[in-house]
């Protein structure tokens, strides 16, 4: 089997490997301003369904961060906030993109052969 | 003790599974972070093995395994460090079998072709390992040396001196034993063999220790008690030479150009690696059972192979995060 580079494969995104996931939910989630680890959670926890635990979700953020992705802003009361890069809201915009072109030709082609629901 | 205490004390305990650079860095907000996931769940072992997890991985980052450091430079030093101490483990491990073997030729020649062939290989892998390691010295000691006289002089003389102290040690006491040892007596060209009786006897003189005879106390004890003693400091001095190599790897600040040729020393270094192991694997599973002296197989060599593999494991692992920083490097420019 070969692997091609397709459309969610690509980009700084794809580079963080099995923190990609993690790492797009929680840049979706700085997409409307900075918040802490725990705002995070809470926040990815009402728009995706999902709730990360401490040890990954900071592992996604020590990642993006490294990656210029994210940057801390000054501590509030031990909490530190996390801001989108402008070089990150261009990953994030160009993964969910890629993200929609999947979607669409999925539901595409599914209207085409199983009808709509 | 109140619950805020006890949440408080839980917190600071799982916070050690990561290293200190990463706890001075996001320990605080980390900790918050944990109070309020324990006030929602106070009972959660999956937050437990993900922490964990998470722990684990920083420590991997820090080591030169895993690759999420903010400056490439700083992430190609941490892994070519790591490549250092993967390649140490191989050395000694490799070393110790490889001089069972050459021993065991200076006393008759091997019965077995697979036995031979695997010696032969071997051995050039050892002297490949060697012109490596030298090219490899010499452009980190002329960086140590100019870095030494500048800034970083009290960064990088402790790593520097317990490598050459180490080293100092091994020397010393791998001749000492060498020259003692029953069937070599140090002899520099013996009549029959294919290495120099007192490279053999050195190398294993200073791997002495890697024996099943720590599965045999009684028959350990019948040893002189110099010997089990050197037993004991060998892998020591072992241990804090490839400590002190790494820490100066570390350290030393060198130009783009020598990481590149370090990095370059590295894959050649893997594929000796591989080499070495193939002829290992070959020794212990195709040279048959042989006489009951050296060239006959025990489970220690079953061990052997195991530590090997997983040593090129790790080496491969650091070459892969090298290369991953050397390009980060470039196109951070």
């Amino acid at each position: 089997m070969t692997r091609s580079p397709g459309p969610g494969s690509g980009g700084m995104l794809g580079a963080l490997g099995r923190s990609a996931g993690p790492a797009a939910l929680i840049l979706a989630s700085l997409a409307d301003g900075a918040k802490h680890g725990y705002a995070l959670t809470k926040d990815i926890e009402s728009f995706a369904g999902v709730r990360l635990a401490p040890g990954t979700l900071y592992e996604a953020l020590s990642r993006l961060e490294a990656q210029g992705l994210i940057e801390a802003l000054p501590s509030e009361d031990r909490r530190r906030p996390y801001r989108l890069t402008a070089t990150g809201a261009a990953a994030l915009r160009s993964h969910l993109e890629a993200q929609r072109q999947v979607a669409d030709v999925g539901l595409r082609r599914l209207a085409g052969n199983w009808g709509t629901a | 003790m109140t619950g805020a205490a006890q949440a408080s004390r839980r917190a600071r305990r799982l916070l050690r599974w990561y290293p200190r650079a990463w706890r001075a860095r996001y320990g605080e907000e980390f900790t918050e972070l944990l109070l309020a996931d324990f006030a929602e769940r106070p009972r959660c072992w999956s937050r437990a093995a993900d922490v964990a997890r998470g722990g684990l991985l920083a420590r991997l980052a820090t080591a030169g395994l895993a690759g999420y450091q903010a400056d490439p430079a700083e992430a190609e030093r941490a892994a070519l460090a790591a490549l250092a101490c993967s390649l140490a483990v191989f050395l000694t491990v490799g070393a110790a079998m490889w001089a069972q073997l050459t021993i065991g030729w200076q006393w008759a020649p091997p019965g077995s072709r697979a036995t031979t062939v695997a010696m032969t290989v071997m051995s050039a892998a050892m002297l490949a390992f060697a012109a490596l390691a030298l090219a490899a010295f010499l452009p980190l000691a002329w960086c140590a040396l100019r870095d030494g006289r500048q800034r970083l002089a009290p960064l990088l003389s402790r790593p520097a001196a317990v490598a050459a102290g180490s080293a100092l040690v091994l020397v010393v006491g791998g001749r000492h034993f060498g020259n003692g040892w029953p069937g070599t007596g140090g002899h520099w060209w013996p009549h029959q063999g294919l290495v120099p009786g007192g490279v053999a006897a050195f190398a294993w003189a200073c791997t002495s220790w890697v024996s099943s005879y720590w599965a045999h106390p009684a028959a350990l004890m019948a040893f002189p008690a110099t010997e089990v003693g050197w037993m004991v400091v060998s892998p020591a001095a072992a241990l804090c030479l490839a400590t002190g190599i790494a820490g100066v790897v570390r350290r030393v600040r060198c130009p783009a150009r020598v990481r590149r040729w370090q990095a370059w020393l590295g894959v050649a270094a893997a594929a000796c690696m591989t080499v070495f192991l193939s002829a290992a694997a070959c020794w212990v599973t195709g040279g048959g059972a042989g006489p009951r002296g050296l060239f006959h197989t025990g489970v220690i060599d079953g061990v052997g192979l195991a530590v090997l593999t997983g040593a090129l494991a790790a080496g491969c692992r650091a070459l892969q995060q090298v290369h991953r920083a050397g390009l980060a490097g470039r196109e951070t420019g």
